[in-house]
C-alpha cells in the first residue's frame, strides 16, 4: 500500500465535500466526490478508492446502509475499508446502536463516526484502518 | 321538667283533680280525661310525656288504652293506677307495655317520685329515638352518596378496576368494562386472575395481588393505545390494607405529542449540525494550509462558511418565529391591516434577488380591499416568506404574481411563480416543519425548511387556511384566505 490514496467522500454537503478534497489532496491523495448515492455508484464503475467515507443521511435517515451494502456486493470494493459518517447517530439511537457490537457485521461496516468531524480525525482513521488491512494482506 | 305534660285518666273526678293538683303544683302541665273514648281523643291531638291511667273506665278499660298507644306506637310513658292491685292485672298491664304501676291510694311523694322518673325516661327515650332517626338519616345520606360515588367513578375517563383483600374483583367502572370487553360496569365478585387472566390487563394479576405495595406506576399498551398504570393500595383507620385500585390512563395524545417533539428536535438538531460540520471543515482547510501560504486561495472556502454561518443565523431566527407561532396569542397586538402595504414591504426586501433573477412582478390588488385583523409583524411574516419563496424557486427571467381579491367573507391572497414547482407526491409535505425537497434544481437554494410552517401557523392563528397548488416544473400558487 502507497501513502498515496484514493479516497470517496459521499455527502450531500458540497462545502463538506469540497473541504475534505482541499485538505486530503494537499496531502497528495486522490479525492472523488459524489453528492448521491446515484453518483457514488456510477463513480465506483470506473475507480476503485483505497477507502470510502459515507454519510448515513444522503437521500433518507439511512440512505448510507443501503449505499454501503451494494458498494459491498461489488467485487473489486468487498475489502475496501468503508466509514460512516453520522450527523444524527448519537441523537436517534433507536435506529442503531453504535456500542452494538454486531453492526459492523451486518452492516459490514468498518467503523462509525460522529459528526461533526475534522479532516484530521479522518485522515488518522484512514491511516490506521489502511494500515490494518496492510497487514492483513502482507 | 317543669314543661312535661301529663294526662290523667280516670273517671272518678276527686282522683283526677287531687294528681293535677299535685303535680300542677310542682310546675308540670296537667290534661284530664274522664272516659276511655276522651284519654284517646287527646292522645291523638295531643302530645304528652306521661299518662296516668285508671284500670276500670266507664267505657273502655286501662288495658284497652294501652294496647292502642302501643299500636299507634305513641311516644308516651304510662303509669296504672288502680285500687284493685294483683298480680293478674299487674301482669295483663305489663305486657301491653305499661311503664309504671301505682297502686291506690297513694301518697303526694309517691306520685311525685313516679311522674319525675316517667319523664326522665321519657326525655332520655325521645333522645334515644331521635338518635335513631339521626342515624337512619345517616344511613340513608350514605347510601345516597355511594350511588353518587359509584356513578362518578362509573363515568371517569380513566379505567377503574378495585379489588378487595381476598383477591376479588368488586367494581369495575364504564371505561374497564370497554378495555376488558365485559357486558356493563357491574359485575359480581369474582377473582381477578379470572377475570383479567386471559385478557390484555393479564400482565397486572400479580401486581394486584400484592397489597404490601403501596403504589405500583407501569405503562400498557393495548393497541394503537398507550396507558399508565397504576394501582394503588387503599387502606381502612388503622393502616390495615383493604384492597387495590387499579387506574388506567390513556396517555396515547401525551405520547404522540412527546414523539413528534422528540422527531422535531432530532431534526432540529441534525440541521443545526450539518452547517457547523461544514463550517468546521471549510476553516480547517485554512488552519491547515492546504491549499499553500496565499491567503487568497482561501477566500472563496471562507466566504462559503460565511454564508453558511448566515443560514444558520437565519434558521435560528426560523425557530424562534416557529416558537412564537405556536403559541395561540399573537405577540403584536391585533390590528386592522390593508393588504398591500405587507406586500409592497416583502418585495422590497427581495428587490436585489428579484432583479438578479431578472423576475417579472405583477401586483394585482383589487381596489377596496377590506383589511383584515391581525399582527402587523405576522402579516409581513406571511407576506415575506411566501414572496421569498416565489422569488428563490423561480426561474431565471420567471414571473411573480401577487393577486388580492375580496370574496365573500374572504380576502384572497395569491403568491404565484413561474419556477421548479413542487413534486406531487410532496404536496403534503411542504407544510411539515424542516421539509424540503431533495432535487437537483433545489440543491443550490437555501432554506430552512421552515417557513412554510411557519406561514400555515400564524394563517391559522389569524382565522384563515393556507392552500397550495402546484406543478413540478411549471410553478407553485400559495393562497392565504385571511377573514375580511
Amino acid at each position: 500500500m502507497s501513502s498515496q490514496w484514493s479516497i470517496l467522500f459521499v455527502d450531500d454537503d458540497r462545502d463538506f465535500l469540497d473541504a475534505q478534497a482541499a485538505y486530503f489532496s494537499s496531502r497528495g491523495h486522490t479525492v472523488h466526490t459524489a453528492e448521491s448515492s446515484r453518483e457514488a455508484l456510477d463513480l465506483i464503475e470506473t475507480t476503485i478508492p483505497d477507502i470510502i467515507f459515507l454519510d448515513l443521511m444522503i437521500e433518507h435517515y439511512d440512505s448510507g446502509f443501503r449505499l454501503a451494502y451494494q458498494i459491498r456486493r461489488h467485487e473489486h470494493l468487498d475489502n475496501t475499508p468503508v466509514v460512516l459518517l453520522t450527523g444524527v447517530a448519537r441523537e436517534t439511537g433507536e435506529r442503531f446502536d453504535q456500542e452494538d457490537e454486531g453492526l459492523p457485521r451486518w452492516s459490514r461496516l468498518d467503523r462509525f463516526v460522529d459528526k461533526p468531524v475534522t479532516g484530521r480525525q479522518l485522515l488518522g482513521i484512514a491511516e490506521e484502518l489502511l494500515a490494518a488491512k496492510g497487514d492483513q494482506g502482507a | 321538667m317543669a314543661t312535661a305534660r301529663i294526662l290523667v285518666i280516670d273517671d272518678e273526678y276527686g282522683v283526677r283533680s287531687g294528681i293535677r293538683q299535685i303535680l300542677e303544683m310542682e310546675g308540670y302541665e296537667v290534661e284530664e280525661a274522664a272516659t276511655g273514648k276522651e284519654a284517646m281523643t287527646l292522645l291523638h291531638s295531643s302530645e304528652y310525656d306521661v299518662a296516668f291511667l285508671d284500670y276500670r273506665l266507664p267505657d273502655i278499660d286501662g288495658l284497652t288504652i294501652l294496647q292502642m298507644i302501643r299500636q299507634d306506637e305513641l311516644e308516651i310513658m304510662t303509669c296504672m293506677i288502680t285500687a284493685y292491685a294483683n298480680i293478674d292485672t299487674a301482669i295483663a298491664a305489663t305486657r301491653q307495655g305499661v311503664d309504671f304501676f301505682l297502686p291506690k291510694p297513694f301518697l303526694p311523694d309517691d306520685l311525685l317520685g313516679v311522674t319525675e322518673t316517667l319523664v326522665r325516661h321519657k326525655q332520655a327515650r325521645s333522645e334515644a329515638e331521635r338518635l335513631r332517626k339521626e342515624h337512619e338519616a345517616g344511613l340513608l345520606a350514605l347510601a345516597e352518596e355511594k350511588t353518587q360515588t359509584h356513578s362518578l367513578i362509573s363515568s371517569l375517563r380513566d379505567a377503574v378496576l378495585v379489588v378487595n383483600k381476598d383477591g376479588n374483583v368488586v367494581l369495575v367502572n364504564r371505561a374497564m368494562a370497554a378495555i376488558l370487553d365485559l357486558p356493563d360496569d357491574e359485575t359480581a365478585p369474582r377473582p381477578a386472575a379470572d377475570l383479567l387472566g386471559a385478557g390484555p390487563l393479564a400482565s397486572l394479576v400479580e401486581q394486584l395481588a400484592a397489597p404490601q405495595k403501596d403504589r405500583t406506576i407501569g405503562q400498557l399498551s393495548l393497541g394503537e393505545r398507550s396507558f399508565m398504570t397504576s394501582i394503588v393500595t387503599f387502606r381502612d383507620d388503622d393502616g390495615q390494607a383493604l384492597g387495590r385500585i387499579l387506574t388506567l390512563s390513556d396517555i396515547s395524545q401525551v405520547r404522540r405529542l412527546a414523539m413528534e417533539k422528540e422527531r422535531f428536535i432530532r431534526t432540529m438538531v441534525h440541521e443545526l449540525k450539518s452547517p457547523l460540520g461544514a463550517i468546521r471543515s471549510l476553516i480547517e482547510v485554512a488552519t491547515d494550509k492546504s491549499l499553500g501560504d496565499n491567503l487568497d486561495s482561501y477566500l472563496p472556502m471562507l466566504q462559503r462558511a460565511e454564508g453558511r454561518i448566515d443560514n444558520l443565523v437565519q434558521l435560528i431566527g426560523d425557530l424562534l418565529s416557529l416558537s412564537r407561532s405556536e403559541q395561540t396569542e399573537s405577540r403584536g397586538e391585533l390590528e386592522l391591516l390593508a393588504i398591500e402595504p405587507a406586500v409592497t414591504g416583502a418585495l422590497r426586501l427581495q428587490a436585489e434577488r428579484i432583479a438578479a433573477g431578472r423576475i417579472v412582478v405583477h401586483t394585482d390588488l383589487e381596489a377596496g380591499l377590506p383589511p383584515i385583523l391581525a399582527s402587523s409583524d405576522d402579516l409581513d411574516l406571511i407576506m415575506s416568506n411566501l414572496i421569498g419563496n416565489a422569488v428563490k424557486y423561480n426561474r431565471d427571467g420567471g414571473r411573480l404574481e401577487v393577486r388580492a381579491r375580496h370574496i365573500g367573507e374572504w380576502v384572497r391572497i395569491d403568491v404565484k411563480d413561474t419556477g421548479i414547482g413542487i413534486a406531487e407526491e410532496n404536496l403534503d409535505l411542504v407544510l411539515t416543519e424542516f421539509f424540503r425537497e431533495k432535487r437537483s434544481e433545489t440543491r443550490d437554494v437555501e432554506g430552512s425548511g421552515l417557513g412554510l410552517s411557519i406561514v400555515k401557523r400564524l394563517v391559522e392563528r389569524a382565522g384563515g387556511r393556507l392552500e397550495v397548488a402546484s406543478i413540478q416544473g411549471e410553478g407553485s400558487t400559495f393562497s392565504v384566505l385571511l377573514p375580511a
